[in-house]
């Protein structure tokens, strides 16, 4: 009742805003702790480089910090000694890199990507993207990930079973994996799944309030702002044409709801992660990469959709043609 | 010379539902995150098993076929009006003496064209690839980019599909454990060549009207050669008894 109650203002109040928001600045449209959205209308977010500066004057980036603050009682608590994923001898850990602000792990869900593009540095918080039609919700095998009314993908922790497939079909491989935690201790622990996997979930409980996500109200240079998809695009758009900058997530894995603002073109961008990373010959999760253009893989979902639903009428068809034939041929026997 | 059982159109459905479930179970297994964690993958020519669009697609093309050849199958014997495969009253107790018998060696009560436990076991299998066709379908419809559907149904779907696969599992592989008796193995060359053996029908399926008559006309034209030499045997052997 008061998610609808709150909703209502929030929808009253984005008919008076909307049309000024179109023309106001990004840094002006944050002043506000609540996100101006009508009822089940897409929520989108856009990350501004140009504003963001990794918050150099803090220990940690303020979005990344807020996020950790805020997420904190949903970090894995692993039951110790963890086992490796017969008949693998390995497993996947973090609990003992709970500190680490650099990549995205179980205890961090977003971090701040620091890359140097043509002598200048960039800075580039990543997270999930939230995709419009996520491959790891669409091919979980358990169903256990979902997307919220306003578009935000989140895990069900309590039933995922850690087998990493939503990792393996993400475009940017986000999901983040630690074992020793979950369902699958208490079903098969030796022989299926690996822990519990964790990513960013779009403050998706506080949307559903009408807040904004807390790296939004904690981000000191307004660089990112989450609001009506429609009305971010356009606002990330105007931006760009007016920095003559770049657009990320709009096109890539058939469109996200995440676009990042760039002057910097994104494949400059990153091709400075692939070499820092080869540089540190750093191979493991959590520091995605930003190609550009990436297909979406769930794009033949509609003709599969539609060969399913033919397959009956083809069916029943050909049993009509057949036995309609044996009837006929019976009776020439009969003659 | 035999005894014709399964017509040509009986056994290609057999064969495409057969191929398609074993193609569904190998790229579902796909689906569930396993052929990488148990390195299929590294085997030569099976890395493609860890690619899960590649299973994925083949697992929705084997779908798409048992669908089809399931709709076919249904309609065809319904305006057919042929009903011999669906359980009848009583088949889970006669179901019981047949494999009673089978195990112990004695003499099993006669049958209809189907042995209680066959109709049983079909009916298990039909209805579990109903459950994973609905919901192997609301998996589809859901993966179409603007269609939304509720999480707990994604999440009952999801369940239930991967509850289904061990069901199927356990219905396929007692269907496929039947052969380890005897004789049940005489109905193997029905679903690939159609015919059996008349000797085996006039002992194992005497209430079969119609595969009984044809027997009987085969038997009498061409003599008992025509059967298998033990058949021949059990066949004076149960009459023996019968007279007694």
């Amino acid at each position: 009742m008061i998610d609808k109650e709150r909703r209502l203002f929030f929808k009253k109040a984005s008919l008076g805003i909307a049309s000024g928001a179109m023309i106001a600045t990004p840094t002006t449209l944050s002043a506000t702790k609540e996100i101006k959205t009508t009822q089940n209308q897409k929520i989108g977010s856009y990350i501004d480089l140009t504003l963001c500066d990794g918050c150099k004057d803090f220990d940690t980036p303020k979005c990344v910090s807020s996020c950790r603050d805020k997420n904190s009682i949903h970090f894995p608590e692993p039951e110790l000694p963890l086992k490796p994923y017969w008949p693998r001898k390995q497993y996947e850990d973090w609990s003992n890199e709970r500190d680490r602000v650099d990549r995205l792990t179980p205890y961090n869900w977003t971090f701040v990507e620091k890359v140097s593009v043509n002598g200048e540095d960039v800075y580039v918080p990543r997270r999930c993207m939230h995709c419009d039609n996520p491959a790891c919700m669409n091919l979980c095998p358990f169903g256990t990930i979902e997307k919220s009314k306003e578009g935000m993908v989140h895990i069900d922790r309590d039933y995922c079973m850690g087998g990493a497939k939503c990792r393996d079909v993400c475009p940017w491989e986000i999901p983040t994996r630690q074992a020793g935690v979950g369902l699958y201790l208490k079903i098969a622990p030796t022989l299926a799944g690996g822990g519990v996997m964790y990513k960013c979930d779009g403050c998706y409980d506080l949307q559903a309030k009408g807040e904004l996500p807390v790296c939004q109200t904690a981000c000191p240079k307004d660089a990112i702002k989450f609001g009506e998809f429609e009305e971010i695009k356009a606002l990330a758009q105007k931006r760009a044409s007016e920095i003559g900058g770049y657009l990320y997530g709009l096109d890539e894995a058939g469109g996200t709801s995440t676009i990042y603002i760039s002057k910097v073109p994104f494949e400059e961008i990153n091709k400075a992660i692939l070499k820092d990373k080869e540089a540190k010959n750093d191979k493991r999760a959590g520091r995605p990469h930003m190609k550009v253009g990436i297909d979406d893989k769930m794009s033949d979902a509609s003709m599969w959709l539609a060969a399913t639903i033919i397959a009956p009428i083809a069916g029943i068809s050909a049993a009509a043609i057949a036995v309609h034939k044996s009837k006929k041929e019976n009776s020439k026997e009969e003659i | 010379m035999k005894v014709k059982r399964q017509s040509l159109s009986n056994r290609i459905v057999h064969a495409l539902t057969a191929i398609s479930i074993f193609g569904l179970f190998f790229t579902g297994f796909g689906q569930m995150p396993v052929y990488k964690r148990y390195m299929l993958n590294e085997v030569p020519f099976m890395a493609w098993s860890a690619d899960y669009y590649i299973t994925l697609w083949w697992h929705y093309f084997f779908s798409i076929v048992l669908i089809a050849v399931g709709f076919y199958h249904l309609v065809y014997h319904f305006m057919r009006k042929e009903f011999d495969v669906l359980p009848k009253k009583g088949d889970v107790k006669e179901s019981v003496e047949v494999i009673k018998a089978m195990v112990l060696g004695k003499e099993e009560p006669p049958s209809e064209k189907y042995l209680p436990e066959q109709r049983l076991g079909y009916a298990f299998i039909v209805f579990w690839i109903i459950v994973m066709v609905i919901t192997g379908a609301i998996k589809t419809y859901k993966n179409v980019l603007g269609i939304e559907v509720d999480g707990i149904v994604m999440f009952a779907a999801a369940q239930i599909h991967n509850l289904g696969f061990f069901m199927l599992i356990i219905g396929v592989g007692g269907h496929l454990g039947a052969f380890l008796f005897k004789p049940n193995r005489q109905l193997l060359p029905a679903m690939l060549w159609g015919k059996i053996c008349p000797c085996y029908t006039k002992n194992r399926h005497s209430k079969w009207e119609e595969g009984v008559k044809e027997c009987e006309i085969i038997i009498n034209k061409y003599g008992k050669e025509v059967c298998k030499e033990e058949l021949i045997e059990e066949d004076k052997q149960s009459k023996h008894s019968k007279t007694k």
